[in-house]
């Protein structure tokens, strides 16, 4: 410590407490006004992300709720409308089936290669598993078209399997993996290590650890991040448009052409007849309800475990 | 230095002092370190845990005490960079030889953490018995003598034994830190670790887990890390007192019977700690 000169300069402990009140007068009005810019700034901040979003749901739900009232909006085919019927637009009866044939088809084949892949990449040090993890999460933020191309080339060129449900399954399973390795991953990262210790310090196997303490842990993770995939991919256009060929039937069968929600709204908006345009607003109201309610159901879900855990 | 140390103390010199290490011993420690990386954390350990007897490690943060606690049950294997040196006999047996799996020399050599870590997706019955059935135990009639004898002896039966099928979340800290006890005992160990068992708790629970410590002598060899001096003083028969060396690997620096470490230390470092003159 350097040695201080106190007989230089004679400042008495009142001066310094004087001068101390007068500065830390003036720093609290400078920081109050610091804090009422920033609250503006913050209020604006929120207004500009707010408002477009809100704009959206309030024309999305004045435009799309009365097609979702229509009768045989979820029943019917759909249909042509012609100069003397303008507003015969049928229903999506088809596009409903397709889409969930395609996310129950693209689940099943994703979720349990994806957490089993995700656990791994968790669980490994080597590295190839870190190469599947920086692929995963590059993957992540890929452009769903790609996936689509992917599709196209190894079923419908290569298998020549054609324009099916299966193509778009795939197309789709091929999206929803990253992100459940990726999701996985990290609810397995998140168990505490002092719950894979306590395992092993009773004499169980590591594996016997990872799958009977850890994995149980993670589960709600897992399922979240599922849930959130699945959410995903409901909503995804890109990657099934080129495969799923497109059909005005009703079918479950993988090797079919099929529909899909996001695909007929994406034809209905490119129409000349007002009427399907109004079809495909209705379409994308059901389509963000039903992301709305898996997303919901799976904040609902995480929250109730995590009581019950906790 | 505190009242109640000094009071301890002076209590403390009045008794006859018996070395626990003229008895059976349970582990043997011969010139044990452990490095990570290259760099030593603990370095050439060497004193015998006396069997049903409470060994304590006690040092400054830093001295290794959990480090060296974490080798006796080979805890350290699965850390990339750890290695173990020198020998560690359980029993007759040598933990690093290689003759006996990892999982068994566990199963023999119980464990209970800092902070209570019951395995939040199973009941408490299921917990008290998971060490039974990830070693292959399935039947029911003795899953369920064990859950009894083993929630009996970590005195925690009375309190849980009308709701076994409800969560470990749903106990207090002391409760699920008996919990964890009862599920280390279950596997019926020959040493039990317990690694600064009270930190996370509160005084009364504190108080429980150390009477629970002395009823289980007669049933396990207990080896326990802790920072309270207090408590190494009030619970075990043995202490090990480490520091931290000038290369800021742990090193012992007296090993000896608990009475006389705290009344009259050989070594003037000891003397130092205990009076609280650092750590």
């Amino acid at each position: 410590m350097t040695q201080l000169d106190h007989t230089s300069h004679e400042i008495t402990s009142g001066e310094i407490r004087a001068h101390l009140r007068e500065r830390s007068a003036a720093t609290l009005r400078r920081r109050m006004l610091v804090s009422k810019i920033m609250t503006v700034l913050c209020w604006a901040a929120i207004v500009a992300a707010a408002v477009p979003l809100i704009a959206l749901l309030i024309r999305l739900f004045e435009k799309g709720t009365p097609v979702l009232f229509k009768s045989g909006f979820f029943t019917q085919l759909p249909q042509q409308p012609t100069l003397f019927d303008q507003t015969n637009t049928g229903g999506v009866s088809n596009a409903i089936v397709g889409t969930i044939a395609m996310i129950v088809y693209a689940t099943l084949a994703s979720v349990p290669i994806g957490v089993i892949v995700g656990v791994y990449t968790a669980e490994s040090e080597s590295k190839f598993a870190a190469a599947i993890r920086v692929v995963a999460s590059t993957m992540v933020g890929a452009p769903s078209i790609l996936m689509g191309l992917f599709a196209f080339g190894v079923i419908v060129v290569q298998l020549k399997l054609g324009f099916s449900i299966l193509a778009g399954s795939f197309a789709l399973s091929v999206l929803m993996l990253p992100v459940l390795i990726s999701s996985t991953e990290i609810a397995v990262r998140n168990v505490p290590t002092t719950l894979r210790e306590a395992g092993l310090a009773l004499g169980a196997k590591p594996s016997t650890t990872s799958l009977r303490i850890v994995l149980p842990a993670a589960t709600t993770g897992i399922v979240t991040g599922a849930i959130l995939a699945i959410s995903r991919a409901v909503g995804e256009t890109a990657p099934i448009l080129l495969v799923i060929g497109g059909a005005y039937a009703v079918t479950w069968k993988p090797g079919d052409p099929g529909s899909a929600l996001s695909v007929s709204m994406y034809q209905d908006v490119g129409q000349a007849y007002d009427s399907l345009k109004d079809q495909a607003w209705g379409i994308g109201l059901l389509l963000v309800l039903v992301i709305f309610v898996l997303s919901f159901a799976a904040r609902i879900w995480a929250a109730r475990k995590q009581k019950v855990q906790r | 230095m505190n009242e109640n140390m000094v009071n301890m103390m002076n209590a403390l010199e009045d008794q006859a002092i018996v070395d626990p290490r003229t008895g059976p011993i349970a582990m043997r420690l011969n010139k044990v370190s452990v490095a990570f990386n290259g760099r030593v954390a603990v370095r050439d350990v060497t004193f015998d845990v006396p069997a049903n007897n409470v060994t304590a490690l006690i040092g400054p943060s830093g001295s290794g005490k959990t480090t060296l606690l974490r080798s006796l049950n080979r805890l350290h294997d699965l850390t990339k960079g750890a290695k173990v040196s020198g020998q560690i006999l359980l029993g007759d047996d040598d933990v690093y030889g290689g003759a006996i799996p990892a999982t068994v020399l566990r199963s023999r050599i119980g464990m209970v953490f800092q902070r209570p870590n019951p395995f939040p997706t199973m009941s408490l019955y299921d917990n008290v018995v998971s060490g039974l059935r990830f070693n292959g135990v399935k039947k029911k009639s003795i899953l369920d003598a064990a859950a009894e004898e083993s929630l009996r002896a970590a005195a925690l039966w009375d309190e849980i034994k009308d709701r076994l099928k409800a969560h470990g979340s749903t106990l207090s800290g002391g409760q699920q830190q008996r919990l964890c006890i009862a599920r280390a005992l279950a596997v019926e160990p020959e040493v039990l670790l317990m690694d600064e068992p009270t930190s996370a708790l509160d005084p009364i629970a504190t108080q429980k887990i150390e009477e629970l410590i002395s009823q289980l002598k007669s049933r396990v060899t207990i080896v326990i890390v802790t920072h309270n001096m207090q408590q190494a003083a009030r619970v075990s028969d043995l202490t090990a007192f480490l520091l931290m060396g000038e290369d800021r690997a742990g090193e012992q620096i007296e090993v000896a019977p608990t009475l006389k470490l705290f009344s009259q230390p050989d070594d003037p470092r000891t003397m130092d700690y205990i009076q609280g003159r650092f750590g």
